[in-house]
């Protein structure tokens, strides 16, 4: 199926580059480019293909790059599909920029918002463009891998000392003192 | 839209009216904030604020060995927990290649299919709620107590359960237990005809619910909605029947779609009853499947550390509420690179901008209610 | 009605009309027959369960529900079978098992659980915050010993959450054992 999508998808809409992946384990996806995204969209939506409804729109942050996965579906068909576009590694100063696809499908508004808030990948074109689980003055996307969780959020200590656990550390770490030979000493904290 | 009216000779400022109705309202169905903008009774406009009950955790998953997903699986949607688990374990045995016992499976089926029984007896009787009826609330929390003792028994727990595991489930049912289960779906086809008398039969409940909220199939389509949403506007879909995981391709049992028997198709009243019809299905395949059920092992063959290979999966599954789907994207490793929970609740949560405008507020608790969300699911 | 916007309630009134027929008389009439042929078959059922269901509800402090077997609550380690492994720790996804202990000196006695495993680590702490623990019971399957387990015991409520941190070395934890424990 990804091969014929593949070579539909290459003669309808121009300069899209789209490219199957098809890995022995796992779903395959398709590859396209992120400036095509929206008429790529379209192009599935009310084309042949009919897929009509679009199940999730997830963003996930790698090493060198940024994906933007949408899982669409069709339900009169029984297919679904991954399509995925890489976006460039955002820097302290820069935002991953992709069309939004609202005007395809319905769904996209919150599936975009919900990937704005939490991988932080900017949607152009969105009518409605703010955060949706995180509160609207939340600083940083969690869901990026360099993620650190802000200091003070409103005059409110976020993780204060006083509710982090600090007994039990206090008792290894006398006995750590005590003992002349520490590696003697097993305990169960990772990263101590 | 403010307009001037003059009045006596003095200007008279009006505008629309800015309600609020959450986090605590209980016709919310949890800490779900719904603003409303209304002209005198009729909605004009609702934004729906969600993200009081979030607690990323997908970031929590990334962190955790792939048996330790299982719990926080069960914490989003709490009413649902068993097909919350099932549709991980999936995900992840595909990936590995298990072969998951047969026993293993037929239990899965069982006490999944309770689980949606347990689930739609919880819609049953908050929806009578919000319609102002009390007392069958009652008698399907009697039923559902059942449900839950059994569960207790079972896999040890109330409410989140941690049971479906990765290659079977946890601990074998019992003879005893699968007979009582057996005379409770026998007991369990009476109730569900005279919660129909009650409730679905009812003048003022038909009153109120039909005609209300009517979703149109391109709307269903567009928004992505599933379960008996879906159904209840009139389109056969069913992941249990069109594509077929664990042993649904072997059981016998009808899809559910609404027929707009008391107003027109899509309307409360016929995802109402989509589901009451489907606990008739349930039952069914409980009942199947405790014919069927053989001798054997219930764990299947897993290693000590799971690993799963470098790759990504997006696996689909019917829970009560609609499609649940785990894309799961592996680097190899012990932990999951990216765990990403396609939520039905949060799909049709953002249908409610849509469904509201025009309606009376009183419809609109219908509506929140017929389309049965449970927080801890959207907000994840 | 409000001027404020005539279109929405214009739709309302057309979409009233859409859906409802007419009320004449006869459906009026008609209305009222289903309504109370309805309701009263309702009210039927609902005094059904007045007399004919027996209660299901119990009396909680006077009455106490026995939970079932395998019930997850209470968490109770039996450290003097505890051989340190951490595995208890590591399988749990919260992090809420604090375990240190030191390695024990090689002319000190050989000591052994009750099924024979040697104990080759001197416990020195044991700690499992309740508070924080979700009753997943991954931990106890992977114990090796069979030394940590649920309990069914359910009232453990207190006053502050430093007293649900259990310290299962201290005299006053270990003295539950002989109460909820059953060999």
């Amino acid at each position: 199926m990804h091969n014929e999508l593949v070579s539909h998808l290459n003669s309808t809409v121009s300069g899209c580059n789209a490219t199957a992946v098809t890995p022995e384990i796992g779903d395959s996806s398709i590859f396209v480019d992120a400036s095509h995204i929206k008429a790529v969209c379209e192009e599935l939506a009310t084309g042949e293909w009919l897929f009509h409804t679009l199940q999730v729109i997830t963003g996930t942050d790698y090493e060198d790059r940024i994906e933007v996965s949408y899982i669409l579906c069709s339900y009169t068909k029984n297919n679904e599909l991954i399509l995925k576009v890489k976006l460039p590694k955002p820097t302290s100063d820069s935002i991953p920029e992709i069309d939004s696809v609202c005007s395809v499908w319905k769904a996209a508004n919150w599936q975009e918002r919900e990937c704005w808030d939490m991988v932080g990948v900017k949607f152009n074109g969105h009518p409605d463009h703010r955060r949706i689980l995180c509160p609207e003055d939340w600083e940083g996307f969690p869901l990026r891998k360099d993620y650190v969780v802000q200091e003070e959020y409103h005059g409110m200590k976020v993780n204060p000392a006083e509710k982090i656990n600090n007994a039990d550390h206090h008792f290894f770490k006398k006995i750590q003192e005590t003992l002349e030979d520490p590696k003697k000493i097993s305990h169960s904290w990772k990263g101590e | 839209m403010a307009i001037e009216l003059i009045e006596n000779g003095e200007a008279i400022k009006s505008d629309l009216l800015t309600l609020n109705m959450g986090p605590q309202h209980p016709a919310t169905h949890g800490v779900l904030r719904v603003e409303i903008k209304t002209d005198s009774e009729i909605v004009a406009e609702a934004i729906p604020h969600i993200g009081y009950l979030h607690r990323c955790m997908e970031k929590h998953c990334e962190h955790l060995d792939y048996r330790g997903v299982i719990p926080f699986t069960d914490r989003m949607d709490y009413l649902a927990a068993m097909s919350m688990e099932w549709g991980y374990a999936l995900a992840i045995e595909k990936m590995l290649g298990t072969e998951v016992p047969k026993r293993a499976e037929y239990i899965r089926v069982m006490i999944g299919e309770m689980q949606r029984l347990a689930s739609h007896l919880m819609f049953f009787g908050v929806y009578a709620i919000d319609l102002g009826a009390f007392s069958p609330f009652l008698y399907a929390f009697q039923k559902r107590e059942f449900i839950l003792r059994i569960f207790e028994e079972i896999s040890g727990a109330r409410l989140l359960y941690n049971y479906y595991w990765i290659g079977g489930v946890w601990n074998d049912v019992t003879d005893a237990q699968l007979r009582r289960i057996a005379k409770f779906v026998e007991e369990m086809k009476e109730e569900l005809k005279k919660y129909h008398t009650l409730v679905g039969e009812n003048k003022i409940f038909i009153d109120r619910t039909k005609n209300v909220a009517i979703l149109t199939p391109e709307q269903i389509y567009s928004f992505g909605a599933s379960g008996p949403v879906l159904r209840g506007s009139g389109l056969a879909h069913d992941l249990r029947k069109d594509r077929p995981y664990s042993l649904y391709s072997e059981l016998d049992f009808d899809v559910q779609v609404g027929h707009g028997e008391k107003g027109t198709v899509g309307d409360c009243w016929d995802r109402y009853h989509v589901r009451m019809r489907e606990m008739h299905e349930s039952i069914k395949i409980i009942e199947q499947c405790l014919d069927g059920i053989e001798e054997g092992p219930v764990m299947g063959k897993v290693p000590k550390i799971i690993k799963v290979p470098e790759g990504e999966i997006f696996m689909r599954t019917e829970c009560p509420r609609g499609e649940l789907g785990y894309h799961l994207i592996s680097d190899g490793g012990k932990t999951p690179y990216r765990l990403k929970v396609k939520s039905s609740c949060f799909t049709h949560t953002s249908m409610l901008g849509e469904m509201a405008p025009g309606q009376m507020i009183a419809d609109f608790v219908a509506t929140i209610g017929s389309i049965d969300i449970v927080l801890g699911e959207v907000d994840r | 009605m409000s001027q404020l916007t005539p279109d929405l309630h214009a739709n309302y009134a057309e979409n009233a009309k859409k859906y409802e027929e007419e009320l004449t008389l006869k459906g009026w009439f008609r209305n009222i027959y289903q309504t109370i042929v309805s309701v009263s078959k309702g009210m039927f059922i609902t005094f059904r369960y007045v007399w004919a269901e027996k209660a299901v509800t119990i009396e909680y402090p006077e009455v106490r529900e026995v939970l079932p077997e395998n019930s997850r609550s209470r968490l109770f380690n039996d450290a003097e079978n505890c051989i340190s492994c951490l595995q208890c720790a590591t399988a749990c996804p919260v992090d809420c098992i604090y375990i240190t202990a030191t390695r024990r000196d090689k002319e000190a006695e050989k000591i052994k659980t009750k099924d024979g495993t040697p104990i080759r680590l001197d416990l020195k702490q044991y700690t499992i915050d309740t508070a924080l623990c979700m009753y997943c019971g991954l931990c106890t399957t992977v114990c090796p010993t069979q030394c940590l387990t649920h309990t069914t015991d359910y009232e453990f409520a207190s006053y502050t959450v430093d007293n649900m941190k259990y310290d299962y070395l201290a005299d006053d934890v270990r003295a539950w054992r002989d109460r909820i424990v059953k060999d």
